[in-house]
């Protein structure tokens, strides 16, 4: 066949056009997920807005800062990546790639830091852990942090994903073809991205509440 | 190289964003800071769709389109039931 | 080209299991599809007969309270999630979707075996809730009952469905992008066959839906193990969000499984009619329309449920809205059958009844959609009824159309048409003494989900359950006469029906890659008026007869 890897496709171009629709599609997909845990926490902001303004205020500020920045950072490693792949550079694209895992990695470090923070002040309300909070309405200060860490670990969870992914690819790099390297490296990078702008939503609504 | 030109005028004006929408949170805007946030949120998405994730052709438009269209239904009929 | 070059049909590349559970054929996909759909099928079904036995009497006495609970629970969890949600897509759908547009595969067949093991992953944790002790909560898992008071195995069957819904939007996903890329030359969007029109409007509401399912199912998953208070007042949560999100994906879920359904009684009512289909164009465009509207009605699940006065008007317009593309359809089809030359083969004949129990079941969801009128019908078994003629006696019954419509191009032989006729018929017939009776009851009051009744509904419950007998007869029947067809039945010719439609231009069963070259498509879609239409058709490789 000519240059494609499957057999359906006649073209590479159509190959990889249908590559990218196909992530495309998922990351709509994946956007009404994040879409419907937002809406439950739409409705409960609304419901208890200032019970969740001063329970947001126990949150790190600087981590969650920081941990943006990290994440806008390996973005753009990431389309760093796809710029030199597309250019067939491909040892700038390998450091690229590392980069962004790297970056994934930080922030996960981070996430920890703050998670481990968080249960030593008696904030989680996981697991039956003792929930310490000395703030106004305590109920629906417990609510604030369930929904703050079911979204967080579900984000977490996803950026997982990605760092797996990207490992995978670096996996099966030296046999791929250059064709096969370069739809890879742009179907993980609109994953990681997608990943990123859900951060990107997430960190003000969850860190900067009437700060 | 105006392909990296890009990239990097994203990538400056996202963290420009980052820092518009912490400090705007120091100031007490009314009912405003949370407009304000998502719009910044907003804006940021536009930057990566753009410049990061190469919005560009019909078929990713409309998925995009597809599952924006789907977000506002969810949202704007749970808000009329509720 | 010569046949001896290559395996002359799918099925001939290799029996070993390897063959099979390895392949990335989407005809071999489909077949594991139909195997294991089929197995969930009768689970689902067994469960629903002890039910109806247990119903003969107005006493307890078969199983218990608590035992009947689960039975509901389950049966409903494994027809809408192990069975109804997969059945035309992932069989009927994967085999032909390919055939149809003149492609070798699915755009990512990878990810087509992909999506069964997935589906097979998910089965094992509801099976595994089956035999460890049930659940209780019905199909439906609301909170707070499913978070807080639920006793039996719900994380598990949650878990269960929350895994098969990856398996659906693999599915959703892999036939968008083939629809979109892998259409053969020629084969405009207005020359698709409606089947694929619907397999697409269908996987929209898969890739879209889905995952709001997959958000409330893992919530109380968390509610339950970890302790988290989402749906929980006591801790400032909101119950009636679950609802939301629940019937966001559940509503247009009914439309998931119906819309296949609608494409295969399109593809057999023009063929055994031989006209082409009336109103191609309104019926392509419905089957969008109503993968759009499907989605603003979900509220009408919630009459009673202290939503928005509001709110409810509005979803109650919506939801009379979302009649109009059901009936537009509804009104081609009969029109497609004016004048035609009709012949009564097995699957001309299911597809009638599902043109019929199609239309009595919607033209009942008027009722509910209707808010006066639900505030006495909501949770009776007039509800029950209702979405048993649109699931069972459409979707069901369009399954069984479509199975005995394609069989002699799934398998390459011929079953008997006297038995088929025989099943369909007896099918009808039990669905409805099963059926009807409980419009009746639901109209009298008798709510849904109790194991025992007031004396005076004993006779429409006697009456359902002579029903459900016959209709299990009915549905038994195929699986005997067509098993006996892969031994003893004829071979099939390529077109047994002399139908259009891509899929019956190459050989039955068809060669391991579908075309020997990409056809090119000059016609539109049913195009059983033109004369002489097979010698013009593209003819493409097929074994030379021997």
């Amino acid at each position: 066949m000519s240059g494609t890897e499957s057999i359906v496709f006649d073209s590479p171009r159509r190959e990889w056009r249908a590559d990218t629709f196909a992530m495309w599609v998922f990351v709509g997909s994946e956007a009404m997920l994040f879409g419907a845990i937002f809406l439950v926490f739409l409705f409960a902001h609304i419901d208890f807005g200032p019970a969740f303004a001063s329970a947001s205020k126990h949150l790190s500020l600087p981590l969650g800062t920081f941990n943006t920045a990290v994440l806008i950072t390996s973005s753009f490693t990431m389309a760093l990546a796809h710029m030199f792949a597309l250019h067939k550079r491909w040892r700038p694209a390998v450091w690229s790639l590392l980069a962004t895992s790297s970056l994934g990695v930080c922030f996960l470090v981070v996430k920890g830091i703050e998670y481990g923070k968080e249960i030593d002040e008696g904030l989680a309300p996981l697991l039956g852990l003792p929930f310490r909070y000395a703030g106004p309405d305590p109920v629906h200060a417990e609510f604030f942090f369930s929904l703050y860490f079911t979204m967080t670990c579900l984000h977490a969870l996803h950026l997982v994903g990605g760092i797996l992914a990207i490992a995978g690819l670096l996996a099966f790099w030296p046999k791929a073809r250059p064709g096969n390297r370069q739809r890879r490296v742009v179907a993980v990078g609109l994953y990681w991205h997608f990943v990123d702008i859900v951060w990107v939503f997430m960190f003000p609504v969850l860190y900067l509440i009437n700060r | 190289m105006s392909e990296l030109q890009k990239l990097v005028f994203g990538y400056v004006g996202l963290l420009a964003l980052l820092a518009l929408t912490v400090g705007s949170s120091f100031l007490d805007l009314g009912g405003f800071n949370v407009a304000l946030n998502l719009t910044i949120a907003a804006a940021k998405t536009v930057l990566i769709a753009l410049l990061f994730m190469h919005l560009t052709g019909t078929l990713p438009r409309l998925a995009v389109a597809a599952a924006g269209l789907w977000l506002v239904i969810l949202f704007g009929l749970t808000v009329i039931g509720r | 080209m010569t046949s001896a070059m290559m395996p002359s049909t799918y099925l001939a590349e290799g029996s070993s299991p390897g063959a099979w559970l390895l392949t990335t054929d989407h005809k071999r996909v489909a077949w594991l599809y139909l195997v294991s759909l089929t197995a969930f099928f009768f689970l689902g079904g067994a469960m629903a007969v002890l039910m109806r036995v247990e119903l003969a009497t107005p006493a307890g006495d078969l199983v218990a309270d608590d035992i009947y609970n689960r039975l509901f629970s389950l049966h409903g969890i494994i027809m809408v999630w192990f069975f109804l949600v997969p059945s035309i897509p992932a069989t009927l759908g994967n085999f032909l979707l390919p055939l149809m547009i003149g492609a070798r595969d699915l755009a990512f067949p990878r990810l087509n075996l992909a999506s069964w093991y997935v589906f097979i992953f998910g089965s094992l944790f509801a099976l595994f809730s089956v035999v460890a002790g049930g659940v209780d909560t019905g199909w439906t898992f609301y909170t707070p009952l499913s978070t807080l008071y639920a006793n039996g195995f719900v994380s598990t069957a949650a878990l269960g469905v929350f895994i098969v819904g990856f398996s659906t939007i693999m599915t959703g996903i892999n036939f968008i992008v083939t629809v979109h890329t892998l259409r053969a030359p020629g084969l405009t969007w207005f020359r698709l066959p409606i089947f694929v029109w619907t397999l697409y409007a269908t996987s929209l509401v898969m890739v879209l839906a889905t995952p709001v399912l997959a958000a409330s199912l893992i919530l109380i998953v968390l509610e339950r193990v970890f302790g988290i208070g989402i749906f929980n007042p006591d801790l400032g949560g909101d119950p009636l969000l679950f609802q939301h999100l629940f019937w966001f994906y559940s509503h247009p879920a009914v439309y998931i499984m119906i819309l296949p359904g609608m494409g295969v009684v399109s593809e057999v009512l023009p063929c055994f009619s031989r006209r082409p289909l009336f109103g191609y164009k309104a019926v392509a465009l419905s089957s969008m329309a109503i993968a759009v509207f499907g989605f603003l009605v979900w509220g009408h699940h919630m009459f009673v449920s202290g939503q928005s006065a509001y709110g409810s008007v509005i979803f109650s317009f919506l939801s009379f809205c979302v009649a109009i593309p059901s009936a537009i359809k509804v009104f081609n089809w009969s029109l497609t059958l004016r004048k035609g030359e009709i012949s009564f083969e097995t699957s001309m004949l299911y597809a009638l009844f599902f043109l019929g129990l199609f239309t009595f079941g919607g033209l009942a969801g008027l009722f509910l959609a209707a808010l006066a009128v639900d505030v006495h019908l909501h949770d009776t078994y007039f509800v029950i009824a209702h979405f048993h003629y649109i699931m069972v006696g459409g979707m069901v019954t369009a399954y069984m159309a479509g199975l005995h419509f394609w069989w002699p191009k799934l398998t390459g032989r011929m079953y008997s048409e006297t038995a088929g006729r025989i099943a369909a018929t007896v099918t009808f017939v039990g669905f409805n003494l099963t059926f009807f009776p409980q419009y009746m009851l639901g109209f009298d009051g008798m709510p849904r989900r109790y194991h025992t009744y007031p004396p005076e509904f004993q006779f429409w419950h006697v009456l359902s359950s002579a029903g459900a007998v016959v209709l299990a007869i009915g549905y038994l029947m195929p699986l005997f006469y067509l098993g006996s067809s892969l031994f003893r039945g004829a071979r099939a010719p390529d077109n047994p029906w002399n139908a259009t439609g891509l899929e019956w231009q190459t050989s039955s069963p068809p060669p391991p890659h579908n075309f020997e070259t990409i056809p090119v498509v000059t016609r539109p879609a049913y195009a059983y008026d033109m004369k002489g239409l097979e010698h013009e058709r593209f003819s493409p490789h097929r074994p030379a007869p021997p």
